[in-house]
């Protein structure tokens, strides 16, 4: 298809923040392609809504390389190039490292973290040719401040935003733009096991007194990946209420 | 690309990528020899290597140093052109292989000689 759009590539695009990019993107008139394991309800709607060649989704493990590759040359190939990748997907690993399990913590690093890396690598190659294109990386506070019981959580988040810093070093000359966002709580599945008394502890600690919606998260990548943020790369932008403050 | 160009036009594909980059840098260069080296030579940053790589995956649909050859081994205009080449042609890093192999065995036999004469 002829794409005359700018073209956005959303990892985890099937719920939540991702979901939300998803839509964000789209409502600003950009082709985007998602992947996420499964297929929600919301995949679902976008696919049988949007426009035919607008709106693309694959079925694929962050922790398969190869398919992860695939789907990008795949996207270049329908899209015709790739400006914004936004690495959102990530699960949320919990618990005490010395009891956790290996698997877990080698599955956190492979979704969180590798999937990100060959994510920037297959879509840097073609920004490359284009001479232009954004990566945004999802981080979180807790890459920036410590929590017990978030070691493995912290440790590939935190990881991803030295990848933002070299990678936008590595990058820029070729015009491309590399950033983190960092989010606070928000509300979203994954604060869903959090009881009503959590929520209000971590809403009393937090300066703007509540969690963020998930739209003012949204907001600070749509922010970054735009022309107004044309001198901004290799930063973290922390979106948190001021509980980092 | 849908079937296997000649060594000799993968050189061609690949020496004319390389003039488009020095080229969009307004660099003059005359004949391209196999033996200039990328860096020192032409002046090719790393970005200049990474971009020329996507450049001509996109063009012959190889990527070579995907995991066939490391790109830290490539310091020439040759060592690249032979990176595309032996992803069409594997065969000819066996070839390079028995070439290297016969010139052991060629310097062992020399040394051999040498030996037997002292």
């Amino acid at each position: 298809m002829p794409q005359t759009r700018k073209v956005a590539l959303v990892s985890g695009g099937s719920r939540g923040l991702g979901a939300e990019l998803v839509s964000g993107f789209l409502d600003r008139r950009y082709g985007v392609a998602t992947l996420s394991r499964t297929k929600t309800p919301f995949i679902t709607d976008m696919l049988r809504a949007r426009k035919r060649g607008h709106f693309h989704w694959g079925a694929v493990d962050g922790r398969d390389h190869e398919a992860l590759r695939a789907f990008v040359k795949d996207v270049g190939e329908r899209l015709g190039r790739i400006d914004v990748l936004v690495n959102n997907a990530g699960i949320a690993v919990e618990g005490i490292l010395s009891t956790m399990r290996t698997s877990d913590i080698v599955e956190a690093v492979e979704v969180n973290l590798t999937a990100a890396l060959v994510l920037a690598q297959a879509c840097s190659r073609l920004m490359l040719r284009q001479g232009s294109g954004c990566i945004v990386n999802i981080s979180s506070v807790n890459a920036i401040r410590g929590h017990s019981g978030v070691a493995v959580y912290s440790a590939t988040k935190a990881a991803l935003d030295g990848m933002t810093r070299s990678l936008a070093r590595e990058l820029g000359p070729r015009k491309i733009r590399v950033n983190s966002v960092a989010p606070g709580y928000f509300e979203s599945d994954m604060v869903s096991d959090m009881t009503e008394e959590q929520k209000q502890r971590i809403a009393r600690r937090t300066p703007l007194g509540r969690l963020a919606q998930i739209g003012e998260v949204a907001n600070a990548v749509h922010f970054l990946t735009s022309d107004q943020a044309s001198f901004i790369t290799g930063q973290t932008l922390v979106v948190d209420g001021g509980i980092t403050c | 690309m849908l079937t296997a160009p000649t060594p000799a036009k993968i050189e061609s594909i690949v020496h004319g990528r390389i003039r488009a980059v020095l080229a969009e840098r307004a660099v003059e260069v005359g004949t391209l020899s196999g033996a200039d080296k990328l860096s020192a030579t032409l002046g090719l940053s790393s970005l200049d290597l990474a971009f020329l790589v996507a450049d001509l995956e996109a063009e012959l649909g190889v990527d070579p140093f995907a995991k066939l050859v490391s790109i830290t081994s490539v310091r020439s205009v040759e060592d690249l052109v032979r990176a595309y080449q032996l992803a069409f042609f594997p065969e000819l890093q066996r070839r390079g292989e028995d070439d290297a192999v016969a010139a052991g065995v060629k310097r062992a036999q020399a040394r051999r000689a040498r030996r037997e004469r002292r």
